[in-house]
């Protein structure tokens, strides 16, 4: 007994060490690789301070670090959130937008172009990224009040499904009166992607993913109660009904305000704590939090290295590049799902 | 519940942090002179553009005043920047090399004043240029394709020493876009001749590029020639026309211009009546919408002549692909008399050929022998 669970420790921390590796080896990938090349050497400079060109260390230091961080921090947060609603639901495909959030985010976009835009003013960035997270949130919140009334899981999929639909139909009347280039890049934002990103973006992400993750960590043991039954996690103390709305609220605090930076990102969160899952042999969330949070951000920080190098100039939207790594995983669970019936 | 109070709590702090990182309303500030008290000795004569002005200086600097907009001073070669001006004004010191152009309609105003050397990077895709000279610069490499105006390859402008992009509109859909260029340190040149209400003001935009490419004489010698041409085609008494201007969206509605827009104008100088007179205000920044089959039927049937447009639902090759398209188009009284025409794809890039396209147009609602016409931007469909 003893060995096994030595083995098993073993083989969890062997995976955390490998993850770390991909992780550090793709980081040295995305600051190296992009449409301009730069030595080795002047990379060091660039990196120490030291830089000669003063071209090369802005490419460096405001275009591919923010960008990186940004696929770090949101592909972190991305999979922590397909996580926590897997647990919510009991069911490894239920992913952080089934809720509706894209849909409501997609929805507040839609009447920001159409009423700022739309009468010929312009507006910052800033204003995007609120009403996408705003609307995400509303959405979410509405979702929340139905649970209230409704107390079974599966009903609360179904509501989220019906609020995405509600959205998704307000929006499709919003473009309606929208001009073609509303139309146009509402799509472009609906495929999601890390470029734009710059630091004051990675500043505000990181306050809120980083602190939403801590919240989630230090939930990790009613999560684990919870993931026996809920029966043994009453029995073990944890407030059922408080403790669905927590997990519910803080994975789409996560979804929401990667909606917001990047746009909708499919697959990553049902891929990768699937993945996650499958390399540790465990669903314990002392483990799984933190490695899936690695687990995204390798997802995502290597998806966003062949988005933007693959066709370089021209770039591919995230979603694009996720869909076609992670779908081919979401087949595999839903096969060996009914497999094993 | 203690815990569930403390969620909330931290709900409320992460709104109050995120909202204040909100990015400000881009506003025009119509403040005169440059700020540091000197006045313009004289400004340009805009007899049509609405949507900017220029003030000339006593030093040969010039600001161009975009509405709604931006300001930018341009500095003649050997001249040093105004100090003191206002933090407002971008300072673009000539020559311009390098230019980033993601404004299609742009480029036809930039080759007629024989600059395209300025440009160096393009938005646009070699294949995606109607503009001949613009698609040979791509193929020899003299303009890069440097990704679109929303993805923009910001490594590759920057490497290349990029002093200025040129956008169209659709950068306010991409706020982020111009912000990130910005913080780069590449002014954002928003082009906004398409929110021109007249087909000449679309035109004297020119004036514009002959600004930041020093080349205000030869602008100014273009642009009086459209402007000649479209005189000339307005001197014929009206044709008593009736001209519909359409295409037919994968949706299946009618896409029609509206009623304000230059295009409806350039029929209207040509001697025909635009058939939809009554179609939104001009100062929207839609200048397009679609309209039910029903309506669209009500409205354009009588019309003497159809003009198919082809930029974005693509070329017809007849009559009966337009009829295909939706098959109520053969009740139409234009279509029965064989007064159908389709516009070339490339209209819309052809800015600077405005008056020639009104020569055309004209040429069509007057001919005897539409099949026998030759047009260069309007062809007829048997």
């Amino acid at each position: 007994m003893e060995t096994e669970a030595k083995s098993r420790c073993a083989r969890r921390i062997v995976v955390l060490a490998v993850m770390i590796l991909a992780l550090l080896a793709l980081i040295a990938a995305n600051i190296n690789l992009g449409s301009v090349r730069i030595s080795l050497s002047e990379m060091t400079r660039i990196l120490t301070g030291r830089a000669a060109d003063a071209t090369a260390a802005d490419i460096v230091w405001k275009i591919r670090m923010p960008r990186l961080l940004a696929a770090v921090l949101l592909g972190g947060a991305l999979s922590l959130s397909g996580f926590l609603l897997q647990t919510f639901f009991n069911n490894p495909i239920a992913g952080p937008y089934i809720l509706g959030i894209s849909s409501g985010a997609k929805l507040t976009v839609a009447l920001m172009m159409v009423l700022v835009l739309g009468s010929g003013r312009t507006m910052g960035s800033g204003w995007m990224i609120v009403s996408a997270f705003v609307g995400a949130m509303l959405s979410m919140g509405f979702v929340l009040l139905i649970s209230t009334r409704v107390n079974r899981a599966s009903m609360l999929i179904v509501s989220g499904v019906m609020v995405g639909y509600i959205c998704s139909a307000v929006t499709d009347f919003v473009v309606t009166f929208a001009d073609d280039a509303s139309i146009v890049n509402l799509h472009n934002w609906s495929r999601g992607s890390f470029s734009g990103i710059s630091w004051g973006d990675i500043r505000v992400m990181t306050w809120v993913v980083l602190m939403t993750s801590v919240l989630v960590f230090l939930l990790s043991k009613p999560i684990g109660a919870y993931q026996m039954g809920e029966s043994y996690a009453q029995n073990m103390g944890v407030n059922i009904g408080a403790f669905r709305v927590e997990l519910v609220l803080l994975s789409s605090i996560l979804s929401a305000c990667v909606t917001a930076f990047a746009g909708p990102v499919s697959f990553v969160g049902i891929a990768v704590p699937y993945i996650v899952k499958s390399l540790l042999k465990t669903a314990r969330p002392l483990w799984v939090i933190p490695v899936c949070f690695l687990g995204g951000a390798i997802f995502c920080l290597g998806c966003d290295l062949i988005a933007r190098t693959v066709f370089s100039p021209m770039e591919l939207s995230i979603s694009s590049v996720t869909a076609v790594f992670g779908a081919p995983v979401v087949i595999g669970i839903m096969l060996k799902k009914r497999r094993g019936r | 519940m203690k815990r569930t109070r403390v969620l909330a709590l931290f709900l409320a702090l992460m709104l109050l942090t995120v909202l204040p990182g909100c990015g400000k309303t881009a506003e025009n500030v119509p403040a005169s002179g440059l700020g540091n008290g000197t006045e313009p000795v004289s400004h340009m004569e805009l007899q049509y553009a609405r949507q900017f002005s220029v003030d000339e200086y006593a030093d040969g600097c010039r600001l161009i005043t975009v509405q709604d907009d931006g300001r930018y001073l341009v500095v003649p070669e050997g001249v040093t920047a105004p100090k003191g001006i206002s933090s407002d004004i971008v300072v673009l010191q000539r020559p311009l090399q390098n230019v980033y152009l993601a404004a299609t309609a742009v480029m036809s105003l930039i080759d007629s004043l024989g600059v395209l050397d300025g440009i160096g990077l393009s938005g646009t895709q070699a294949d995606k240029w109607y503009n001949d000279n613009a698609r040979e610069a791509m193929e020899e490499g003299r303009i890069r394709f440097a990704g679109k105006y929303s993805e923009p390859d910001y490594e590759m402008i920057l490497s290349a020493g990029c002093p200025l992009a040129i956008e169209s509109t659709m950068i306010y859909h991409k706020p982020e876009v111009r912000e990130k260029l910005e913080s780069l340190g590449v002014p954002v040149f928003v082009e906004r001749s398409g929110r021109e209400t007249s087909p000449l003001g679309r035109t004297e935009w020119i004036k514009v590029y002959g600004v930041l490419f020093d080349k205000e004489e030869e602008a100014q010698q273009l642009f009086d020639q459209q402007a000649a041409m479209m005189e000339e085609a307005e001197k014929d008494e009206p044709t008593g026309k009736t001209v519909a201007f359409f295409y037919i969206s994968s949706s299946g509605s009618a896409v029609v211009r509206k009623s304000g827009d230059y295009v409806a104008k350039m029929i209207q100088l040509a001697g025909g009546t635009y058939i939809f007179s009554d179609l939104g205000e001009e100062d929207s920044s839609a200048s397009t919408t679609a309209m039910d089959m029903e309506t669209f039927y009500q409205k354009a049937k009588d019309a003497d002549v159809v003009i198919y447009n082809a930029t974005i639902a693509g070329e017809l090759d007849s009559v009966a692909t337009l009829v295909a398209r939706n098959p109520l188009l053969a009740e139409f009284k234009a279509v029965k008399e064989g007064n159908v025409w389709c516009s070339d794809q490339n209209i819309y890039q052809e800015t600077m050929q405005l008056g020639s396209m009104v020569l055309e147009l004209h040429c069509l609602l007057t001919t005897d022998d539409p099949a026998g016409t030759q047009l260069h931007y309007f062809y007829h469909l048997k």
